[in-house]
């Protein structure tokens, strides 16, 4: 009764849905991650930091690294509702 | 703030005995210890300051990270004891250090740890009081670096005579074994402060679960067998053979050591007895003979105990290896530095000097 309303509704998800579903997925997940990441790497770069204030630079570019991740999920994301 | 209440607090203990909420951040902290390590002396000055007189190493030291410590206390005193003051000073500042940027169960660990230099001022009280020493020169001697606050510390020197300085610690950990102390019996005294300290410290490792404390626990039991070994070495060599006055002065909970089987051992049993442990590597090229001196065997131990710290650091890059290791290596250049101030007041010759250090 229920999936006869849904089959005459069409698919509980159609491609466009699922396209978009998927792209969300792509930057929550790369999101997270990217975040979790820097938190790590970040408190560890204040911690030198705080010791030697020239590891400043050096601090900063690692710090930024999994950056990366987020941007790759953002590309595939775009890939994806451009497909 | 919780600096300037160690230094002028008058609360002789902190409340560290619960175990503290939170996690240990081993990220921020360890990586803060590393930079701090690599500030530590290299091993190329020490042959420099073999060659320099007092005052130049104090202002060596004064260039370096001591400058601070140096500059305060160089009002008060000067020569060797503004150097033995103020490098006192250093390490307990260093490991209040440790304390702050910590949290969790490493901050815990670390505080257990660190109960030694309360330990280690209780036993210079003592033997300043039963020696009538000055309170200079006792106050020379504390490291305020575990849960004694400094100005506690003084008060303590500045009693009159041992009793006053026991019934004053009263409500500390320690007071039913000094409660013992008969002005007598101080070595007795301090063998069993010393196994207090030890069998405190494993009660708070218990049986270890985490990484961490496992790790924590097989770096105190390498610690204990160090401590044993070369207390083996100095009683064997001055022929003490027989196990029942041997065991009474060994550490229980060694990693790899027996005393109980080395203990009743001659010599040369003893020797052949350690080429089957893993120190064996490190005393090897001085212990098999039989002039060789204690200084040296002892400082190749302890050389053995730091190198495998630093090896284990580099195993577990993220634990409480690296803090420790940066701990005992912050201890030993202290000692590096005092040894080489005192030798060069007592006009010691440098190879003299040089033997008795552990340069890494």
């Amino acid at each position: 009764m229920v999936g006869e309303e849904l089959a005459i509704g069409g698919p509980f998800l159609d491609a466009d849905g699922m396209k978009a579903l998927g792209a969300a997925l792509a930057i929550t997940v790369t999101g997270l991650a990217s975040a979790w990441a820097e938190k790590e790497i970040g408190t560890a770069a204040i911690g030198a930091m705080a010791e030697n204030e020239g590891l400043f630079g050096k601090g900063l570019i690692l710090t930024v690294i999994p950056e990366t991740i987020v941007i790759f999920g953002l590309v595939v994301a775009l890939l994806i509702n451009s497909a | 703030m919780r600096l300037l209440e160690r230094l002028w607090g008058k609360t002789p203990s902190r409340k560290s005995d619960k175990k503290k909420k939170g996690t240990s951040n081993y990220a921020y902290a360890v990586t803060r210890v590393r930079a701090m390590k690599s500030k530590l002396l290299p091993k190329e000055t020490y042959p420099r300051l073999l060659n320099m007189g007092i005052d130049e190493i104090t202002r060596f030291i004064q260039e370096s990270e001591y400058k601070n410590d140096v500059d305060e206390l160089a009002m008060k005193y000067s020569g060797g004891d503004l150097a033995e003051h103020a490098l006192n000073r250093n390490l307990a500042l260093t490991y209040d250090k440790l304390l702050r940027i910590t949290s969790g169960e490493l901050n815990y660990l670390i505080t257990a740890y660190l109960k030694r230099y309360d330990i280690w001022n209780v036993k210079t009280l003592l033997r300043g009081k039963i020696y009538n020493a000055s309170v200079e020169d006792i106050l020379e001697s504390l490291i305020s670096a575990g849960e004694f606050t400094y100005t506690f510390l003084s008060e303590l020197a500045a009693k009159a005579t041992y009793q006053e300085v026991i019934d004053a610690l009263k409500e500390t950990d320690y007071y039913p074994l000094l409660q013992e102390f008969d002005g007598t019996n101080l070595a007795y005294i301090e063998n069993e402060l010393d196994k207090a300290y030890y069998s405190s410290l494993f009660a708070v490792i218990g049986r270890p679960r985490s990484k961490d404390r496992k790790l924590f626990a097989r770096f105190i039991k390498l610690e204990v067998d160090v401590k044993n070994l070369s207390n083996l070495f100095r009683l064997k060599k001055a022929g003490v053979e027989k196990s029942e006055e041997i065991m009474p002065l060994m550490i229980e909970g060694g990693l790899e050591l027996n005393p109980e089987k080395l203990a009743s051992l001659p010599y040369e049993q003893f020797i052949d007895e350690l080429r089957q442990t893993h120190y064996w590597d490190a005393i090897s090229s001085v212990a098999g003979l039989e002039t060789a001196s204690l200084t040296i065997v002892e400082s190749r131990l302890i050389r053995y105990y730091l190198e495998s710290a630093t090896t284990y650091s580099h195993v577990s890059p993220i634990s409480i290896v690296p803090i420790m290791d940066y701990i005992i290596h912050k201890n030993n250049e202290v000692t590096n530095l005092r040894i080489i101030f005192r030798g060069k007041e007592a006009g010691l010759d440098d190879t003299l000097i040089k033997d008795q250090l552990v340069v890494i």
